[in-house]
């Protein structure tokens, strides 16, 4: 039998019962409709918030000493002069490289103190980068020529009890044991969006920290964002890739000093280019647990919808019974046969996915032009986080791919109690009906 | 070419305390180019018969040869093949395929041979002229007459060129009108072409067309008679 010929026999065979094909295609439509806007729109968030998010902290990835995020210490950093800014802007897929200089340190004013982050950024290319400058709540943002100007998170600058104006004491260890104190200017009082950090985060000018810290022109990351979210894995490649067998002592600066690695003899001397889930694990699981909460719940539905395909596959072929007899009778192998209910099912999946795309396509696209705009309280919470107020969507074909994945195993899954009867029908007892 | 029956039998349930002998040591041949019918009380073994014959039942004793072919030691592959070949079957109630026309209906075993498509479109028509349904070949079986419906699958079972064609109650569906061009047909295509045909019935109208008569009753051969 010609393929053709075994084809338009199935489509045709899917098709005798209009209403009940179009009730199982209308179900997986449906159920795809369902489970893609809701995918999409967690997947558009995540990507949303990920970006933004990684804004303020990780980045989506971060060169840094291959010590640093172990031990924290000043004295495993990274050069900051152009020699290696132009290695970096060199990675494939770049689109934005910040320094920055992060350590502890003891911040007081008055009679209070309380151990802090020290986060020395370039001002400029830092409000570029996170909108820094919008997070001042009280005061002023960095301004040229600022020295000695600090930016609080409200939390420590309440607990502190300073205002714009007042002066904080920041002291710390320096780079190889140099003592690190100074005085600075309170500028400004941000509202960091991450609560931890906004009770600990002081934010001086690089060059301020850098004096501070006596590190010279050195960073403790180099913080790297891409086009999207779904270019990470390409551009970690590319960063590795373009850092490959750059040690941070001999990446073409001129200013470098002794490498306490090198001179230790060991191998790992490479710069090490940390992604945003490794910098920031607990920001990964809470979208994993949300996807896979999602997933569940498109798996739940997907489940119910599996009840309706079991039901017209398996009616199908049961009330074909005697049908299957004759064509078994009158010379058609049993492997035929069985191939045939298998296409039947193909074709009432694809008319379902068909279906599916096409009712739910549209309505996509449209929520991708146009994401849902937040409004009243939610929309400020929002806003306050530091992301923007509304709901994107996004049209990454993983998310479709995800849904025609589970609807071929549930197809396949139902197929088989109709082949394994076909597999036992006999020809005689068949045609008795 | 001859089907020679050699002491068949069919006993179902046979495991269970009311074991049920439909077929009782049949022996019997029958030769090429006959007309046959096979008549009998309902419950006496007709259809069981003619479904070992055809190969769709496996005897539970003897063998059913068919042109020196014991196709009774076939394996199932080979016996499906064996069937698509040689063998023609018409069912009581028509059986077409609803989903494919006339002419489809008649390719199908045809495709199931693997002839071209070109050559399958031939022969269907053809046979569909044969028997009458020249302007029919498009129409779907529930558009078509019962008559009509049995004529196709007269051409159905004639497409592959069987060696005889089985027929369990032809006739059953049809009202005396016909029912006598039915036979009329079957019967131009055994005087014609020297096609074997063997049909079972209650019809008295069937059995005086018959060459040969075989009496079934109980699982046994009552009579066998030449008319
Ligand atoms: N699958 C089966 N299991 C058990 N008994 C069966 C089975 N098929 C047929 N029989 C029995 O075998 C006997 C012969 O049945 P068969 O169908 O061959 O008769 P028939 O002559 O074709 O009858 P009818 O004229 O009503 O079609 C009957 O007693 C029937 O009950
Ligand atoms: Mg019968």
């Amino acid at each position: 039998m010609r393929a053709r010929f075994a084809v338009s026999l199935a489509w045709r065979n899917v098709w005798r019962q209009k209403r009940r094909t179009f009730i199982t295609a209308g179900s997986v439509a449906t159920a795809m409709l369902l489970s893609l806007f809701m995918r999409s729109m967690q997947e558009g968030s995540y990507a949303n918030n990920l970006d933004n998010a990684t804004r303020f902290y990780s980045g989506y990835l971060q060169l840094q000493h291959p010590e640093f995020s172990e031990s924290g210490s000043i004295d495993k950093l990274l050069p900051s002069d152009d020699a290696f800014l132009r290695r970096v802007q060199s990675i494939d897929g770049l689109t934005t490289a910040v320094p920055r200089l992060e350590s502890f340190g003891l911040g007081a004013a008055g009679s209070k103190s309380k151990g802090v982050i020290v986060m020395g950024v370039a001002p400029e290319a830092e409000d570029a980068y996170s909108g820094l400058a919008a997070r001042v709540r009280h005061g002023r943002y960095f301004a040229q020529g600022d020295e000695n100007a600090a930016l609080v998170g409200g939390r420590l600058a309440k607990y502190l009890e300073i205002e714009p104006g007042d002066e904080l004491v920041l002291y710390g260890q320096g780079y190889h044991g140099a003592t690190a104190a100074g005085l600075f200017q309170v500028a400004g009082i941000i509202d960091y969006p991450n609560q931890a950090l906004d009770s600990r985060i002081v934010y001086l000018p690089l060059a301020a920290a850098q004096r501070l810290y006596a590190t010279g022109e050195r960073v403790s990351a180099w913080v790297l964002h891409g086009e999207n979210v779904r270019g990470i894995p390409a551009l970690e490649a590319a960063a590795r890739a373009t850092m490959d067998g750059i040690g941070p002592t001999n990446a073409g600066s001129p200013t470098d000093i002794e490498s306490p690695l090198e001179t230790a003899g060991t191998t790992n001397t490479r710069i090490r280019v940390r992604n945003w889930a490794e910098i920031s694990p607990e920001l990964e699981q809470q979208i994993t647990l949300d996807r896979v909460s999602g997933q569940f719940l498109v798996l739940i539905l997907y489940g119910i919808v599996g009840f309706g395909v079991f039901a017209t596959i398996a009616m199908m072929t049961l009330e074909r019974r005697r049908e299957f007899g004759v064509m078994l009778a009158t010379g058609m192998p049993r492997l035929r046969l069985i191939q045939l209910v298998l296409f039947e099912s193909v074709c009432l999946a694809a008319t379902g996915i068909a279906l599916g795309l096409v009712i739910t396509m549209p309505v996509l696209l449209w929520f991708y032009r146009h994401p849902i705009p937040l409004s009243g309280e939610i929309a400020a919470a929002t806003e306050a986080m530091g992301f923007e107020p509304i709901i994107p969507f996004s049209l990454a074909p993983e998310i479709f791919l995800e849904q025609v994945q589970i609807l071929v195993v549930i197809f396949a899954a139902c197929s088989t109690y109709p082949m394994f009867r076909i597999w036992r029908l006999k020809a005689a007892a068949a045609l008795k009906g | 070419m001859a089907i020679v029956l050699h002491d068949l039998t069919k006993i179902y349930n046979q495991d269970t305390d009311f074991p049920i002998t439909a077929v009782d040591a049949v022996s019997l041949t029958i030769g090429a180019g006959d007309f046959v019918a096979v008549m009998g009380p309902s419950g006496s073994g007709k259809t069981t018969l003619l479904n070992m014959m055809g190969g769709i039942d496996r005897p539970t004793s003897g063998s059913v040869s068919i042109d020196e072919v014991d196709i009774t030691g076939l394996a199932d592959k080979d016996l499906v093949a064996f069937r698509r070949d040689n063998i023609g079957f018409i069912f009581q109630d028509f059986s077409l395929l609803p989903v494919l026309t006339a002419e489809e209906n008649v390719e199908f075993v045809m495709q199931l041979q693997g002839h071209s498509a070109s050559e399958c479109a031939r022969r269907a028509q053809e046979l569909l002229r044969e028997v009458g349904l020249e302007d029919r070949m498009d129409t779907v079986p529930a558009k078509l007459s019962g008559g009509q419906q049995q004529r196709v699958a007269v051409a159905r079972a004639l497409a592959p060129r069987p060696k005889f064609v089985l027929a369990d109650e032809p006739t059953a569906n049809l009202d005396a009108e016909t029912t006598h061009g039915l036979l009329d047909l079957m019967q131009r295509m055994n005087e014609n072409k020297g096609i074997t045909f063997i049909f079972s019935t209650h019809d008295p109208r069937v059995i005086a067309r018959a060459r040969r008569v075989i009496v079934f009753e109980d699982g046994h051969v009552t009579e066998d008679r030449r008319q």
